[in-house]
């Protein structure tokens, strides 16, 4: 292939599936976390016992190919990749070679597309545990827990042209696997191999192993491509090289330098038979397949005019997403997309909570958004009310009741507020008069004081003005 | 005594199994001090499953089809608890954690379980000399300077010199059922590919491996086979077809249309074996059954070649589990991982396992992959096509089971490998093919033992059951 681009980015992801059991065996994937609990004769890899195919597994895969555009491949057929390792319990890996499940498929990002070069299925080695650090241990302990895991490949184009870039895709990728419920963050392991190369080098390619999610393969590109640029120069000549990210301390590090490639001697795993994809299942799991991110989008900006970075950002999100489509069942589409898009998500952000550990109850959030729309309660009150609401939950209508918080429309109120406000501040008043515009502002202010924010900013400006005059 | 009247006697408590029971074990040590049939004798789990039975028929429970029946064990079918090495040092102490699918059933069935028999290291061998290191050779039980042949050399051997009631549960990739049934002049049976579950079966060639039968008499094979054959949801590889009642076939008449095949009696063929079994195909031919010489030019040209290519890859990739890590032979932890698993893997393995992995190794790797392995692949299913032709219009196909009688062990020390892959000529195609075939003795009682073959289409076990069937009655 020849490139032109300044940089060039490939990425290797492996992310763990959201099975009940291991890919080749009925261990569970989830439980005990005592080290070699959740084992068997076929993810030990025990002489005489043999791996079945877990069908969720491929079935869960097969989403994922098609919820990426791949072509299907017509048939599952494994392979063995062999190679020594402790962390191997049959020191080959069952994984797909020849024909991987997917091929040739895209992701869409907000302005640009990334090109998926293949999607495959695989099993997970075991977790290596070095006692005393990777590099001082004399020993390393193997655990088996893991051991047949699920494991999604999906390789890309070298197609991405930033760090920015390959965060995007991650985050859509994560965003496309979490509303195919084949994956849940937090609780299943993501992990990329980063390709990385710049022109100034002539493309001297370094492979960053291992990085786990999108905010660290920013930073680790960010950081690989600024090195990559001080050897260059510095007049240093770049080699082939594998590295690894330390995240705690920003930085990579050496692995080996990669001479060749390795070869693994793959040969189709003779124990499993291959299996037929059939057009009958395909489009069963294409039924099944859920309105991904883009589909969300266009339905979003066409059908309920939202926004376009409004529609983008709540479909990112698998949580928003729901959220949003279950309170526009009885909220104008438009104030929920902004309640969701501006205030929630200032909440969340001022309080650091992460969206993966946010909970609200609907049915409050929707009381909430309601009043706002009937013009019940001011927005000031309704930011005040999501605040407490974020924290902990309580029933918006009758808090509203017993706190005396709806809006005040006795215009006889509003007005004796105004003329307060304005015989104490006679000063700005007079700025006012000068032509400070702004000065107003600070009236406003007052009267909102004074009604307890129960007062609508924009009926009290409008009114102050005319009072004035 | 054959099987069903044995299993009666034992359910009417005529014979005490657990005295009988120790009369076995007892006589099994006595013939293995001599012979060296088996690798381990598992008296205690032996004595453990006959007390079982005999409170089972206290209780008048004793439903089973194999009630009461010794079953002895190749090393490599995995018996929960039973060290099980696959005849190797490499698997020294290694104790399964489970039954192997095969074994499961049989003792469902009530059969007790007396040991694990002698093999060629993980069924590198057509004579059974190439044990693992620090184990015996197996000795022919009619001349103990001669081969058992192999790889289930310890099976064949145990069943001929055993004159209690026993069947061997055995396995062939390659012919290691055939080879010694035929030295040792018993029955051998390997069945269609997928027939027998091969869950619990210490991998060989995957894709070449069957769990079969050998015994003194078809019914008592016959017996067993129907135990343990059919589908087994832990073996991807096992075929769901129903499993036909294979007793009822011993003595079934019928029509049977055999092909001779031309090639194996040609040049190389020992005169006495050739005598042998074309003196039985006459015998056949004199009650009617209708034969004529037929040819398999493909299967004889390339068998041996294409099954050493497939066998040898696909064994590479399954011996690279050994290294004593998880189970079996260790040494001090010293070195690095690749020093350590080098280290146990260079003292464990013998001469043949080396050869082996570095042959398979090598025809899969990239740039050999698709002219060695893959295109082995493609020669098999021109071999299976070449014997479906033929099944078309035969029922069996028949040739000596192997080119001559049990060698003696100083001819074999003389042979180079190549000469040595040569001596599964008969038995390659069949078993690269999957069809069953199935060994037994034709030549005159006095003599070495000479053995016949006779190979089926898929599935087509009972016809080698009824064959097997007509030539027991001719003598």
């Amino acid at each position: 292939m020849k490139f032109t681009k300044d940089i060039i980015i490939g990425l290797e992801i492996h992310v763990e599936l959201n099975t009940n059991t291991k890919l080749f065996c009925s261990c569970p994937t989830k439980g005990s976390e005592k080290p070699n609990s959740r084992v068997c004769e076929i993810c030990l890899g025990h002489p005489g016992s043999k791996p079945v195919v877990n069908k969720k597994a491929i079935e869960y895969a097969l989403k994922l190919a098609l919820a990426l555009n791949c072509k299907i491949s017509q048939e599952i057929v494994f392979s063995r990749k062999s190679y020594f390792y402790p962390d191997m319990s049959k020191n080959y890996q069952i994984t797909q070679y020849e024909v991987p499940l997917g091929k040739n498929g895209k992701i869409n990002l907000k302005d640009s597309s990334i090109g998926i070069t293949r999607v495959h299925i695989e099993e997970d080695p075991a977790s290596l545990i070095h006692p005393k650090g990777i590099s001082s241990s004399k020993f390393v302990l193997v655990d088996y827990n893991r051991s047949g895991n699920p494991l999604c490949e999906i390789v890309t184009e070298p197609e991405i042209d930033s760090p920015k870039e390959a965060r995007e895709f991650m985050k859509q990728l994560i965003t496309i696997l979490q509303y195919l419920r084949i994956f849940v963050p937090g609780q299943n392991i993501i992990k990329a191999d980063v390709n990385i190369s710049i022109k100034e080098s002539g493309y001297a390619r370094a492979e960053i192993k291992n990085v786990s999610g999108f905010k660290e393969i920013e930073r680790a590109l960010e950081y690989e491509i600024e090195r990559q640029k001080q050897l260059i120069h510095g007049n240093k000549k770049l080699k082939q090289e594998t590295r690894a990210w330390l995240p705690e301390k920003g930085i990579t590090q050496l692995l080996r330098t990669k001479e060749t490639e390795e070869d693994y001697g793959y040969i189709i795993d003779p124990d499993l038979v291959p299996f037929e994809i059939n057009n009958e299942l395909i489009n069963k799991l294409k039924k099944e397949l859920p309105e991904l991110p883009e589909q969300k989008v266009k339905k979003y900006t066409e059908k309920y005019k939202i926004a376009k970075d409004d529609a983008f950002v709540i479909s990112s999100e698998l949580k928003l997403t729901e959220l949003f489509e279950n309170i526009i069942k009885k909220i104008d589409p438009i104030l929920a997309s902004k309640w969701i898009r501006r205030e929630l998500i200032r909440v969340l952000n001022y309080n650091k909570i992460e969206l993966s550990d946010f909970k609200i109850n609907e049915t409050h959030f929707i009381d909430l958004l309601k009043s706002i729309q009937d013009k019940k309660i001011t927005e000031k009150t309704a930011q005040g009310l999501l605040e407490k609401l974020i924290e902990k939950d309580f029933d918006v209508n009758a808090f509203v009741k017993k706190e005396n918080l709806l809006i005040i429309s006795d215009s006889n109120i509003i007005e004796k507020y105004c003329k307060e406000a304005i015989s104490e501040n006679q000063k700005v008043v007079d700025d006012y008069k000068k032509g400070n515009e702004n000065s107003i502002n600070f009236l406003v202010g007052q009267v909102m004081r004074k009604s307890k924010g129960k007062t609508d900013a924009r009926e009290v400006k409008e009114l102050l003005k005319r009072l004035i005059k | 005594m054959d099987i069903s009247e044995y299993i009666n006697k034992v359910k009417s408590n005529e014979i005490d199994i657990i005295e009988h029971t120790k009369k076995v074990i007892q006589e099994c040590r006595k013939i293995n001090k001599e012979y060296n049939y088996f690798n381990v004798i598992s008296e205690e789990l032996a004595l453990e499953q006959a007390k079982e039975l005999k409170k089972r028929i206290k209780k008048k429970d004793t439903k089973g089809n194999l009630f009461g029946v010794h079953v002895s064990v190749k090393d490599c079918v995995c018996v929960k608890d039973v060290e099980s090495r696959a005849g190797s040092k490499i698997l020294f102490g290694y104790r399964p954690v489970f039954d192997a699918t095969v074994i499961q059933k049989a003792k469902e069935q009530g059969a007790i379980i007396i040991g694990k028999t002698s093999q060629d290291a993980f069924g590198y061998g057509s004579f059974n000399v190439n044990v693992g290191l620090d184990f015996k050779i197996p000795k022919n039980p009619f001349d103990k300077e001669r081969a058992t042949g192999g790889s289930s050399g310890g099976a064949a051997g145990i069943t001929q010199k055993l004159d209690l009631p026993h069947i061997a549960i055995s396995e062939s990739t390659g012919g290691s059922i055939a080879a010694p049934a035929s030295y040792c002049g018993v029955i051998g049976l390997c069945p269609t590919y997928g027939r027998v579950s091969r869950y619990g079966l210490m991998d060989y060639a995957n894709s070449l491996d069957k769990i079969g039968v050998m015994s003194k008499n078809i019914e008592d094979c016959a017996v067993l086979l129907h135990v343990i054959a059919g589908h087994d949801n832990k073996d991807s590889t096992s075929l769901e077809e129903p499993v036909e009642n294979y007793p009822e076939f011993v003595n079934k008449k019928s029509r049977l249309k055999i092909g001779i095949i031309k090639e194996s009696l040609a040049k190389g063929i020992d005169p006495e074996v050739k005598d042998s079994v074309l003196n039985t195909i006459k015998k056949l031919h004199d009650n009617g059954i209708k034969t004529q010489e037929v040819s398999l030019p493909l299967v004889f040209k390339y068998g041996v070649q294409t099954y050493y290519l497939i066998s040898l890859t696909e064994t590479s990739t399954n011996l690279a589990k050994f290294c004593g890590m998880r189970y079996g032979y260790e040494e001090k932890l010293e070195g690095n991982f690749n020093e350590y698993f080098s280290k146990i893997r260079s003292n464990a393995f013998n001469r043949e396992a080396k050869r082996r992995i570095i042959l398979g190794t090598f025809a899969r790797m990239a740039g050999f992959r698709d002219a060695y392995y893959s295109k082995a692949m493609k020669v098999r299913t021109l071999m299976i096509q070449e014997y479906k032709k033929l099944f078309k219009k035969f029922d069996l196909l028949v040739c000596p089971t192997m080119p001559n009688v049990a060698p003696k062990f100083y001819e074999i020390d003389k042979l180079t490998p190549m000469q040595n892959f040569m001596m599964d000529i008969m038995t390659a195609g069949p078993n690269l093919a999957g069809f069953p075939h199935l060994s037994m003795p034709c030549g005159p009682e006095d003599n070495l033992p000479v053995g016949i073959m006779f190979t089926a289409d898929h599935l087509e076990e009972k016809k080698l059951i009824q064959i097997a069937g007509i030539i027991e009655k001719l003598k």
